[in-house]
């Protein structure tokens, strides 16, 4: 406790930032430290496991001091931990998940495991105050695509998710099939803003219909066989109008789903999340057209739309709060559904 | 004084605590590889055991490896941060050196002049090393990654009957069958073959009687090879696979 409130220390090391988050009755940040490790799987144009397991053993003691010096707290005021225990990569969540229950055994403080997925949602708590469930949320990441119903703090159906790549990766891959490098999100959303979406139009993937799945797979193969195409024919080609015509194509079906999910399910809100929620383009046209339907849209600055401690700290909070407890039997599960 | 020891790197995961004169107790999991569910309960169970609280543990010591590295991990990460926050010494202790000490009497009761303990690291690799049969076990060669038909070679020409140890065994037991004469070697059973943190603590007791100690931050994990990432990327022949293999 601290000055009367309620303190939850939140650790979240599921792929590649070793992170930790401390917020104060659930909702308030006292200090989000996030140790990326870009840098070194830049060098390997991916995520490489077994590296990101390494880096994460040797930063989450002193990602943890340094979250503490933020918050200007002690080990000793904080009454929760919170841990992502999946879904994620086993070798990397398994960090996290040792270090919490040494924590919770050495200081005995209360222990939750987290939901990876229902942490992303909960970063929206964080910024958006007034935010109560139920809403519709729009997951999307480097390893996720997914539409939830979230019907409140601790319960939430998931209405569909991708059947091959998340839209994260597909950014990644034809990041690199074009010579942009990794991460591929942030570069395509650059270039995309000097290209033209309609030069190369690439085909949307709806599924069948009435479905909420996703699939993108194709998209890369996609890019790849126009670039081939291009090359053989001797034509120059425009990086950033195939960024931006491949950018459209994942945007489009992402927000038409989203907002079909919304109107179908009667939602006045979605709440998207994940690092693909910082594309600048996703963020224009949802808005554009949940707006046409009075929707509102929400979604966290991007710091906190990337993997982070704060986000898991709140939603172990809530999870609290419903009564859920994890014992020192806690395990790592990478393939965790909602 | 009471240290507790983790061992995770091999098979079965297990948790000791040992008092300055010699008084342990040791809990152990028969379950395969199910390291993280299981270790902070064998923590709690030793220390029950044992009759001690968590506040009464002076020092933590972990199998540093060779070994799995996702049981490494979980040992190595469990220490680091038990260290940490009960803001006690660590205490870093090869996995080999817990084998061949735990296959020290069979060896002398099976009359070999070494023990060489050897952890399966696939692909006809081994972490291994050679251990002399005297009362400090001195090191005959390094710990580090040999082919098994290497440490063999090696064993050959001492020329002196060995027990061999660890789950290299499994393994290997038809290749060293197939290269040494039988009357050169002894299989340790497998009661005793693998990683148990009894002996990881009585070398951390040996260690802290000696200050042989370092900070959590300093307890590190010795994998003994790098990943395979970096291994090709050392090689030059990191870019097309790998990113190719992602693609």
């Amino acid at each position: 406790m601290l000055n009367g409130k309620h303190i939850t220390l939140g650790i979240e090391t599921s792929c590649d930032e070793t992170a930790v988050g401390i917020v104060a009755d659930g909702r308030e940040m006292l200090a989000n430290v996030i140790s990326s490790q870009i840098d070194i799987h830049t060098e390997f144009g991916g995520v490489v496991p077994e590296i990101a397991s390494r880096r994460h053993l040797e930063n989450i003691n002193s990602v943890i001091d340094m979250a503490l010096d933020e918050a200007g707290i002690t080990i000793d005021e904080v009454d929760l931990i919170g841990v992502t225990y999946g879904p994620g990569l086993v070798g990397a969540l398994l960090i996290g998940v040792a270090a919490a229950k040494a924590i919770s055994f050495a200081k005995d403080i209360p222990l939750v495991g987290v939901n990876h997925m229902h942490g992303h949602i909960a970063a929206n708590y964080i910024e958006h105050p007034e935010l109560e469930p139920p809403f519709m949320g729009l997951v999307v990441s480097g390893g996720h695509t997914n539409i939830i119903n979230v019907k409140s703090y601790n319960t939430c159906e998931k209405l569909g998710s991708t059947r091959d790549d998340a839209a994260g990766e597909a950014f990644d891959k034809v990041a690199r099939v074009i010579g942009l490098g990794y991460p591929g999100g942030p570069k395509v959303d650059k270039a995309a803003k000097n290209g033209d979406k309609d030069a190369v139009v690439f085909k949307r993937v709806y599924l069948e219909q009435g479905s909420y799945d996703f699939s993108f797979s194709g998209l890369k193969t996609a890019a790849l066989n126009y670039i081939n195409t291009e090359r053989q024919a001797g034509r120059d080609i425009n990086v950033n109008d195939v960024a931006a015509g491949f950018q459209e194509a994942i945007v489009e079906v992402l927000v038409d789903k989203a907002v079909g999910a919304a109107l179908e399910f009667d939602q006045k809100r979605i709440v998207m999340a994940g690092g693909v929620a910082s594309n600048s383009r996703l963020r224009e046209l949802i808005s554009e057209r949940a707006g046409e339907h009075g929707i509102e849209i929400c979604a966290p600055s991007p710091v906190l739309c990337t993997d982070n401690g704060v986000m898991i700290a709140c939603s172990a909070y809530y999870a609290y709060q419903a009564g859920e407890r994890s014992g020192l039997d806690l395990d790592a599960d990478p393939s965790l559904e909602f | 004084m009471l240290i507790l020891a983790i061992e995770t790197t091999g098979k079965y995961a297990s948790a000791a605590l040992i008092s300055e004169d010699g008084r342990f107790e040791v809990a152990e999991s028969f379950e395969q590889m199910n390291h993280l569910k299981e270790i902070m309960s064998l923590i709690d169970e030793s220390l029950s055991k044992m009759g001690a609280g968590k506040g009464d543990i002076t020092h933590v010591a972990a199998s540093a490896g060779p070994g799995s590295f996702t049981g490494i991990r979980i040992g190595v990460t469990t220490a680091r941060t038990l260290g940490q926050m009960l803001e006690i010494p660590c205490v870093c202790v090869s996995s080999l050196e817990g084998m061949a000490k735990r296959a020290f009497d069979y060896a002398e009761a099976n009359g070999c002049r070494y023990i060489c303990p050897i952890i399966n690291a696939r692909r006809h690799q081994t972490y291994a090393y050679i251990a002399e049969l005297s009362p400090d076990m001195k090191h005959y060669v390094e710990e580090k990654q040999y082919m098994i038909e290497e440490i063999i070679e090696l064993l050959m020409s001492a020329g002196e009957k060995v027990l061999f140890t660890g789950d290299g065994i499994d393994a290997y037991e038809s290749i060293i069958r197939e290269k040494m004469p039988e009357e050169l070697f002894v299989l340790a059973p497998e009661e005793i073959r693998y990683q148990s943190a009894k002996e990881v603590a009585e070398l951390a007791l040996e260690k802290v009687l000696s200050e042989d100690v370092c900070t959590y931050e300093e307890l590190m994990p010795e994998y003994m090879r790098l990943s395979e990432a970096e291994m090709r990327l050392k090689e030059g022949t990191l870019s097309r696979k790998i990113s190719e293999a992602n693609v």
